[in-house]
């Protein structure tokens, strides 16, 4: 069963890719929808049985790479962390396919999609079901390999070619991290595998490394090299640039890719290895430090964002600071849970602005959307949902999940614990604001739409309204049903094994026993940041445009994201350009090509002609060549006298 | 004793002469004619040996169809051989100097040359003992046995020259007339006589 | 006295092959050129009867004929390697043969005498034996080579091939003796056992017999009948040449070095490392002037016979096995290039220039994918099965400490690796010239097989990699 989910998707795209030409686009369609349906439904009947029955499983499939001493398997690993993610990825990708049948039904390269869609939703699968580090890998450099395709999947523009490289270099970075802390893990372990790492993990505990002159904690580096990886993956603050560029690609990309999937890679890598974080309390300190500086600063950012999916997207990058923040001070399950509502209510909100923007011929300006209220009523109704389950309306998903995580911040221990309760606290008052403007600015008012525009916008086919549904029913019922195994009493019988913390959970307990006013703080935060939204963009539309022109500064700050594109191109980009220009005018073409290859091009051309007018063609040279050949072996054992 | 063993440089020594004659001899039909030399002796010195049925199989075989198919060839493609080593002298000094160093080297290896004892043993003790069984019945006992496979593949290897042979020589060229017998035989009259009623004055 | 013959059961395949050509020879002879489908057909199918009977006779050593014929791991894993390889060349040669006007019957049956040549050189344990399988096999690849007569090139390709390939089986028979004369048997067991220190004549016996094995596998210097003749037969010839001989060549090769001169390594290394660098400079150097494709391949198989006699020169279990994986890959990298090559036909007429590939990609993209996926691996690139060949056995060298033969190689590949990525380079960014014909069926077979092997390969190359190192392990 476990195979069937993860190769049903290969197998999608493999149909779809290779014979896509002869099952024809609709064929692609169906064909990967299918497979992923079932692949969906199998993964609930897995999460059932691995997380309520405990039936975990570790599936060898065949051994992949032995080479000295690394010996790396291919396997199934099944425990409850995999099964949330595989119900989580199964599910968007299945809905997300269904959802682009429509969305994408007047492009040309139908099968290519579906067939990259199918591929990455393969690759994420080997992600989170491997069972080690090795495999681990494979799986997050395929997703970001299918990243970086779906991004540029409109090669034409030259914006959304850009935007690609730009996601695959900004990962480059972390990823680099990653590969590090792989090898720094082998270096040190001699194995790439879980079960052999968690059980080693106590014994490296106070072992130091030599790096850069100086000795390390050993587990610390490990742990701030993996989570390098985690933050481009995860785009956190200072790899966070890619994101909102990759909004290039085609919306359902954005909603499977870049909001449920993909970006919380990082997320589950860190619970994956919280035994090796756990004992590395300085890492924790870091990741919690790095997640709440993410979820505010993004949620500012999206304050002032004009492009619909760029708000969603900062949003995204806000949320996914949060999940850390969770992590960070040792609240793993919570982390999941709000990655699970995440999933739900973010590509519900980017399905719904696909939604929009198909409506309205490929706008993504919402100053050029207002009263589409009555145009697009279901689109109008899913956006508020998620919107509501994003902001923690009572009840919802988000409701239940974020609270948990900024309940948690407030119980947690580490140095950066109580900057991240207040950071993440602001952060919900700004997300409220930010995604009650979307909803307003776009949904309500007067239309500043083009006339000709509103007049062919319409409702969007059941096809795409559909998976928008029961994204909904997810985004409100997530929450309340899940709320027990990843926040509450059974969560260690749910989790079990796959989840280490080394004080057994104490976090878990802790937090539900905080104050009165930090349990309804967030929720506050969310009303005065829906108030703020309604005087500014209902009551009183004026006033957004007046604060504006009188905190200039604070304004563009926000609008140009706080500069970071601009202060990467200065310190980095233009220097490497500069560098790799010279080195290829100067150091390539004149120096190396000069002296290296061209030269020796030509010498080589000449040693070929000498060697060719060796082929005579004549019977007896050829004889004579092989009796000097032999001649001349015997004449050199005779000197060396016998050998 | 002695006579055997002067014997055996006699046709030894005149093995090595003709041979040598084989390739160094201007007329190509005394070059054959050397090699049958250099085949019978080197049959007599089965017979020293007291193999006598190799002996009669060498000349039978070698000397009385190969070497004789040999001459006839050579005598009915009329080549000048004389013209083919125009090149020769062109090539002699640096091939001279290659065959030299070589003869060199081989002396000088001949001159250390221990044969190994479980050669000469072998080679000494005859299985089984002549006295008991003759050698074309011992040979034909291992040949069919335990030499089998040797046997056996070498027949395969003729075989592969045979059809070598056929496949780049043999052409069924049209407008030949060839012998064949069949149809003669089921000829019949009717096949070959035609009655015509020639009016007369008016020709066929 | 009582007289029994030796088992004949681990001979099987060779009886086999050998029986079914006589019959379908009969057959031949019999209805004449109406027999040729029948012939065909018939031969392939015994080739892969004989593949199955290797696979499925009873594991582990067997031995027959007095201890003359093998048949260990290492002897079934290159004969099923020859077998397909043979099968394969003949599955591709019947389209080009037909519009050639050659269709002969006798072409089948000299493939399967030539197999069967190939399967007792692999087998072979003494001496004897050694060279009645080679005479058997080049016997008849002269006439293969020679077979469109009509045509001055292929003529002269097979005298050539004929002439030369007689004094180099002298050369065989002078080593053998000498190593006869000085060890006292034809045994390999028992050569290994009397061949303790290495005196001056058994070394130059050695160096006889390499020399007379080194022209079978086309090494230099013992390589200058290849490109005349791999230029002059007709191309599915060449084909067959490429892949099957060579295996069974470097088979022999091995066997001799590791099982008969055991004791007198420092010796025969010195010769093979000799080979083995000579033909890699050579074959990457001599292959870039060229401008007929079969020319190309021809020193593109010296180079490569040189990168596997890397693995030999090694002399571990490792190399060994790198050499079985090179070969393995190399058979399959060789029948899909020839696979296209064979497909290069124009208004019904063979096209051998390399420049008549230029623009394949816009003609015929699928075609010039895969051709381009088996240069790059020839050219050993990875994630290509090219690469992890030459890597296995330069990492044999470097772990028997020999360094200079490692890096020369390298280099090698490297200079070589220029004449492969031209033509990959004409293929995609030259202008396009007129289409080839569509590719017949068979050929498309093949290369499609051999293409996805060589891309794959990287995903999971465990199996073939256990099975040469099982198969290695057997001979030491």
């Amino acid at each position: 069963m476990y195979q069937a989910i993860v190769f049903l998707p290969l197998l999608g795209c493999l149909i779809a890719g290779l014979f896509g030409r002869f099952v024809g686009a609709r064929g692609a369609e169906i064909v990967t929808s299918a497979l992923l349906l079932v692949s969906a439904a199998l993964s609930w009947f897995a999460f059932v049985d691995v997380g309520f029955l405990g039936h975990e499983a570790r599936v060898k499939l065949f051994t992949w790479i032995a080479s000295g001493g690394l010996k790396v398997d291919w396997a199934l690993r099944i425990d409850g962390l995999t099964a949330v993610m595989l119900v989580v990825v199964t599910t968007v990708s299945a809905l997300v396919h269904v959802y682009s049948i429509g969305y994408m039904r007047e492009d040309p390269h139908r099968p290519r999609f579906f067939s990259y869609l199918s591929l990455f939703t393969f690759a994420m699968l080997m992600l989170v079901s491997s069972d080690n580090l090795v495999q681990l890998f494979f799986g997050w450099e395929g997703v970001g390999l299918m990243s970086y395709l779906l991004i540029g999947f409109w090669y034409q523009k030259p914006e959304a070619n850009a935007a690609a490289i730009k996601a695959f270099v900004v990962n480059r970075v972390g990823d680099f991290g990653f590969a590090l802390g792989i090898f720094a893990v082998f270096a040190l372990v001699g194995s790439v595998g879980f079960e052999t790492i968690f059980a080693e993990a106590k014994s490296l505990t106070g072992k130091t490394i030599h790096i850069l002159g100086g000795d390390f904690d050993a587990l610390t580096v490990i742990c701030l090299l993996l989570f390098l990886g985690a933050m481009g993956k995860s785009a956190q603050f200072l790899l966070h640039t890619w994101l909102p560029d990759a909004m290039e690609g085609p919306t359902p990309v954005s909603a499977l890719i870049h909001a449920a999937t993909m970006v919380t890679a990082g997320v589950f890598m860190v619970a994956r290895l919280s035994p090796l974080f756990e004992l590395a309390p300085t890492a924790l300190a870091f990741v919690t430090f790095i997640g709440a500086t993410t979820a505010f600063f993004a949620a500012t950012v999206g304050l002032v964002q004009n492009d619909i999916k760029r708000i969603v997207a900062y949003s995204t990058c806000s949320q996914l600071g949060y999940m850390f923040v969770a992590m960070g001070v040792g609240a793993y399950s919570v982390g999941m849970f709000h990655l699970f509502t995440h999933a739900f209510f973010k590509a519900l909100l980017f399905l719904g602005a696909g939604s929009v923007i198909t409506a309205l011929h490929h706008e993504q300006d919402i100053r050029r959307m207002g009263g589409l209220r009555p145009v697009l009523p279901i689109t109008y109704a899913m956006m508020v949902i998620g919107t509501l389950s994003l902001t923690g309306f009572p009840l919802t998903a988000g409701f239940f999940s974020k609270d948990a995580i900024i309940e948690a911040a407030y119980a947690g221990h580490n140095a950066f614990a109580a900057y991240a309760f207040w950071l993440t606290l602001i952060a919900a008052g700004l997300t409220a604001f930010y995604s009650w403007r979307l909803v307003f600015v776009a949904f309500h008012g007067r239309s500043r739409a083009d006339h000709h525009v509103l007049e062919h916008a319409h409702e969007s086919p059941p096809v795409m309204t559909v998976p928008l549904g029961v994204l909904a029913l997810g985004a409100i019922v997530a929450g309340f049903a899940a709320k027990g195994i990843f926040a509450g009493e059974g969560m260690e019988q749910f989790f079990r094994e796959s989840i280490f913390s080394k004080d057994g959970h104490r976090i878990i307990e802790e937090m539900h026993h905080g104050p009165f006013w930090v349990t309804w703080a967030p929720t506050l935060m969310m009303v005065v940041g829906f108030a703020v939204a309604y005087w500014f963009y209902i009551h009183d539309p004026a006033i957004p445009r007046e604060l504006a022109r009188r905190n200039d500064i604070l304004y563009r700050f926000l609008l140009n994201k706080w500069y970071f594109d601009e202060i990467y191109d200065f310190l980095l980009v233009r220097p490497v350009k500069w560098l790799g220009y010279t080195l290829w005018k100067r150091g390539d073409g004149w120096l190396i090509d000069g002296f290296g290859p061209d030269g020796v091009a030509a010498r080589v051309l000449d040693v070929t002609k000498n060697v060719i007018r060796l082929q005579t063609g004549y019977l007896y040279h050829y004889a004579f060549v092989m009796l000097v050949g032999v001649a001349a072996l015997v004449s050199w054992f005779l000197v060396r006298g016998g050998g | 004793m002695t006579i055997a063993a002067l014997f055996f440089y006699l046709y030894a020594a005149v093995a090595c002469a003709s041979a040598f004659m084989v390739i160094a001899a201007r007329n190509p039909v005394h070059s054959v004619l050397f090699l049958i030399l250099t085949f019978v002796s080197a049959a007599a010195l089965f017979v020293l040996l007291g193999a006598e049925f190799l002996a009669m199989i060498l000349v039978v075989v070698y000397v009385g169809a190969v070497a004789v198919l040999f001459l006839f060839v050579v005598m009915m493609l009329d080549v000048d051989f004389a013209e083919l080593r125009q090149g020769f002298l062109q090539y002699l000094p640096v091939g001279a100097l290659v065959g030299v160093i070589f003869l060199v080297e081989l002396v000088l290896v001949l001159g250390t040359w221990a044969v190994a004892p479980e050669a000469m043993r072998a080679i000494q003790a005859p299985i089984p003992p002549l006295d008991q069984v003759s050698n074309t019945q011992a040979i034909g006992r291992v040949l069919y046995t335990t030499y089998v496979h040797y046997f056996q593949l070498a027949g395969v290897v003729l075989l592969v020259a045979m059809i070598g042979a056929i496949v780049l020589t043999l052409r069924h060229k049209e407008n030949v007339k060839r012998q064949d017998v069949g149809r003669q035989i089921a000829r019949t009259r009717a096949m070959s006589v035609e009655l015509k009623k020639v009016e007369p004055g008016q020709g066929i | 006295m009582n007289l029994t013959l030796p088992a004949l059961g681990p001979a099987l395949p060779e009886i086999v092959i050998l029986v079914g050509a006589l019959a379908l020879l009969f057959l031949g002879a019999w209805r004449g050129e109406a027999a040729r489908p029948v012939v065909d057909f018939g031969a392939i199918l015994l080739l892969v009867l004989a593949g199955a009977i290797v696979v499925l006779l009873p594991g582990g050593t067997l031995s027959t004929f007095g201890g003359s014929f093998l048949l260990d791991p290492f002897a079934r894993f290159l004969k099923i390697l020859a077998l397909a390889g043979a099968a394969a060349a003949l599955l591709m040669s019947f389209d080009f043969l037909r519009a050639e006007k050659l269709e002969r019957y006798e072409f089948g049956i000299l493939v399967l005498t030539a197999t069967a040549g190939m399967l007792v050189m692999i087998s072979s344990n003494d001496l004897i034996t050694l060279y009645l399988g080679v005479e058997l096999m080049s016997l008849s690849l002269y006439v293969m080579a020679a077979i469109q007569r009509d045509s001055v090139r292929s003529t002269e390709a097979g005298l050539k091939y004929f002439v030369l390939g007689a004094l180099s089986s002298g050369m065989l028979l002078y080593g053998a003796s000498l190593v006869y004369g000085f060890t006292g048997t034809v045994g390999f067991p028992g050569i290994a056992a009397a061949a303790k220190a290495g005196s001056l004549g058994l070394v130059f016996g050695l160096v006889f017999l390499f020399a007379g094995l080194a022209f079978k596998v086309s090494a230099v210097p013992f390589h200058m009948w290849t490109p005349d003749v791999y230029e002059g037969a007709p191309t599915p010839v060449t084909a067959f040449f490429a892949a099957a001989p060579k295996v069974a060549g470097i088979a022999i090769f091995v066997r001799v070095a590791i099982d008969a001169f055991p004791n007198i390594v420092p010796q025969w290394q010195q010769i093979v490392i000799f080979l083995a660098i000579a033909s890699m400079v050579l074959g990457a150097f001599a292959a870039i002037g060229q401008r007929n494709i079969k020319r190309l391949m021809a020193y593109s198989s010296i180079g490569h016979v040189g990168y596997t006699l890397v693995g030999l020169a090694a002399g571990t279990p490792a190399g060994v096995a790198g050499v079985l994986v090179y070969m393995a890959i190399y058979v399959a990298m060789t029948l899909g290039t020839f696979a296209c090559i064979l497909a290069m036909r124009r208004n019904g007429e063979a096209i051998e220039e390399i420049d008549e590939l230029a623009g394949l990609a816009r003609t015929q993209p699928m075609v010039a994918f895969l051709l381009g996926a088996l240069l790059f691996s020839l050219a050993g690139i990875p994630p290509l099965a090219g690469f992890f060949a030459k890597f296995y056995v330069f990492l044999a060298a470097i772990e028997a400490r020999l360094y200079a033969l490692a890096v020369i190689g390298v280099v090698a590949s490297v200079v070589g690796a220029y004449y492969y990525l031209r033509i990959v380079k004409l293929m995609y960014m030259d202008e396009p010239k007129a289409a080839f014909e569509p590719m017949a069926r068979p050929l498309g077979f093949v290369l499609g097989i051999t293409g996805l092997f060589v891309l794959l390969f990287f995903v999971y190359p465990a199996p073939l990699v256990a099975a040469a190192q099982a198969a290695a392990q057997s001979l030491f």
